[in-house]
């Protein structure tokens, strides 16, 4: 395995991603786990196991973290927020500029890249759950599916129930009377991603989303979201070969800079 | 402005010396006025420590602003107030005014003032013939008919307060301040009389440390009211430095002066020919120019809209103003908040996110 030399930290609301990269920015090694209440020590002990940097003392090597726990690395680590990461992290593996979609667990984000790799602009959802990975996950549970499950359910369906809701508690209540009502549980999942699919597109117009539009975080998984997402927004998504560690990855691009710097 | 007394202890001592306190809630009405009968208004714009009890009367989608003014009438924060005064500044607080007719008990008068909602001579004659109402309310209230000549030294003393305000603001983020600490005293003057805030103003501008250039990427913040007050930090932590203000409660009352020999055509001209407000209903063409030559005179690379969450008001301007400032090459940031909350972690993330893409 070639040398970490560079390390990025994206301490994410679900997840916790650690990848460190080479010299060339290739990513060769890299972890990811459900993010623990105590993200401080969490983040220490993962730090802690790359190979070759440091041990229990630490890296020492550049580390730059990012996402919702990114102010609780030690401060002698830079910090970025996940706008600037994902967008480095993405523009690096899909070399275009465009419009991102990150679909991460508490929250979304549109980011629209310019052709140097830059954020020319972006947009954040409201700080409630509507419009995020959690929105799924907590319907999905509802349902008794994984979140995979219930998004090839919702591609299954030629049908689709419209749902009014994209408040989780509103439409969780909306979806138990609709399977009352007698509707299919694939119609609903179909009308639940189509609901979600819909906001997260008006963010994206909101932002001033231009073409080729790329998607990154957890929510790039899920293939009824993406295909729903492409219907809303009439234009094809191109994903990076791991969406769920763009946070990461751009941070440890940033990291790589500032050392080269 | 560190031994600038607090609104308590500047309450008690006005009391103390025979003078009435009126609550007034946001954002014009002439200071002068009231200072004429020795009455010290004392401003409320929710926020701080006024908690939620209003929720329970009001809809869901009133904004915070308003919210808070009524927790701290319910709350008894306002019993120091022997008078209310209720500018008609939107839909929100017209709603309030009205239900203060209802709850304030009678002994406590309730003052609305209604505001032009234009420029020029007639919307001038009109806020003139509104302050002459007021005056007519207060004597009755007071028992004393303040002459013209005590009306416009009451109004030269705000004058004077005025012009130590405009200064701070000329010099806002090079003088070396954290952003808390600039609003603090700048916002003093919601409830010093004015020749305290001007004493304590002059004495800022004396002895603080003048910068060349701001520390930080220069921003334009625009919005009602920077509560809660972690935004100040937040914005410093992030590197940004405020040079140029529009906040409803600070920058949009850098008033204009007046000569007029009239009292009340004085201080309506002042209102009236302060910068362009949404809450005055100032064309939005004017509050963009106004914006734009903000920006360019202070070589502002962001503005940050702060907004109160149903602020209709700012709502109906944001989108072209972002847009003009956008065209200009100022990159522009909406954040939406509830005043009476903490600020969440994206609107952190957000701030830091546009100071890296200015980085
Ligand atoms: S924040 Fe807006 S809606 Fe609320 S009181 Fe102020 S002007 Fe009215």
């Amino acid at each position: 395995m070639s040398t970490v030399v560079a390390i990025g930290a994206d301490a994410g609301s679900t997840t916790t991603k650690l990848v460190g990269i080479s010299h060339d920015g290739v990513i060769v090694w890299e972890t990811i786990e459900p993010t623990e209440p105590r993200m401080r020590e969490q983040l220490e002990r993962l730090l802690a196991t790359i190979p070759g940097s440091g041990g229990s003392a630490g890296p020492t090597v550049p580390v730059v973290a990012t996402g919702y726990g990114r102010n609780l690395v030690d401060t002698k680590h830079r910090r970025v927020t996940e706008i600037t990461c994902h967008a480095t992290g993405v523009y690096r593996s899909i070399r275009s500029s465009g419009t991102l979609i990150d679909i991460g667990g508490q929250d979304s984000k549109v980011i629209v890249i310019d052709a140097a790799g830059g954020v020319v602009n972006f947009a954040m959802n409201d700080k409630c759950a509507a419009g995020t990975g959690r929105f799924l996950e907590v319907v999905a549970a509802r349902m008794r599916e994984s979140v995979q499950d219930f998004a090839a359910l919702a591609l299954s369906s030629p049908e689709e129930v419209a749902i009014s809701n994209t408040c989780t508690v509103f439409a969780e209540s909306e979806m138990v009377s609709l399977l009352a009502q007698g509707h299919a549980i694939e119609s609903i999942s179909r009308g639940l991603h189509r609901a979600l699919a819909r906001r997260v597109a008006s963010l994206a117009r909101s932002a001033g989303a231009v073409a080729p539009l790329m998607m990154s975080g957890g929510g790039a998984h899920n293939v009824a979201l993406r295909a729903l997402l492409e219907n809303e927004l009439g234009a094809a998504i191109r994903l990076p070969a791991k969406p769920q560690l763009m946070g990461a990855y751009g941070a440890a691009l940033l990291a790589l800079r500032r050392a080269a710097a | 402005m560190d031994s600038t007394p607090t609104r308590t202890q500047v309450i008690a001592e006005h009391k103390r010396s025979g003078g009435r306190i009126a609550a007034v809630f946001p954002v014009h009405y002439s200071r002068a006025l009231f200072r004429a009968f020795n009455i010290l208004p004392v401003e409320v714009w929710g926020g701080g420590r006024t908690g939620n009890a209003g929720d329970a009367h009001l809809q869901a989608y009133t904004c915070s602003v308003v919210r808070g003014v009524l927790s701290a009438h319910l709350t008894g924060m306002l019993r120091d107030a022997e008078l209310y005064c209720v500018p008609h500044t939107c839909d929100s607080l017209q709603g309030l005014g009205s239900l203060f007719l209802d709850l304030v008990d009678p002994g406590r008068p309730v003052i609305p003032i209604y505001l032009p909602r234009d420029e020029g001579p007639a919307a001038v004659a009109f806020m003139a013939s509104e302050l002459r109402a007021i005056y007519d309310r207060l004597a009755e209230l007071t028992g004393s008919r303040p002459s013209d000549a005590d009306l416009q030294r009451a109004i030269d003393r705000e004058c004077e307060a005025d012009s130590v305000l405009a200064a701070m603001l000329e010099l806002q983020g090079r003088l070396a301040l954290p952003a808390r600490a600039f609003y603090a005293a700048a916002r003093s003057r919601e409830y010093l009389p004015a020749e305290q805030f001007a004493a304590a103003g002059r004495r800022l501008l004396e002895t603080t440390v003048r910068r060349e250039e701001p520390a930080g990427v220069p921003i334009l913040l625009s919005g009602i009211v920077p509560e809660p007050e972690e935004i100040l930090d937040q914005l410093d932590a992030a590197g940004a430095s405020i040079v140029a203000d529009d906040m409803a409660c600070c920058g949009r009352r850098n008033y204009a002066m007046s000569t007029n020999s009239d009292p009340f055509g004085r201080m309506a001209e002042q209102i009236l020919g302060g910068p362009p407000d949404s809450t005055r209903g100032v064309a939005v063409e004017r509050r963009l120019a106004h914006l734009l030559s903000l920006a360019s005179a202070r070589r502002v690379r962001a503005a940050v809209f702060y907004e109160v969450k149903f602020c209709e008001p700012e709502a109906f301007y944001l989108p072209q103003l972002r847009r003009g400032l956008e065209e200009a090459g100022i990159k522009t940031l909406a954040l939406e908040v509830d005043i009476s909350e903490r600020p969440s972690h994206q609107i952190a993330t957000r701030i830091e996110a546009l100071l890296e893409t200015l980085a």
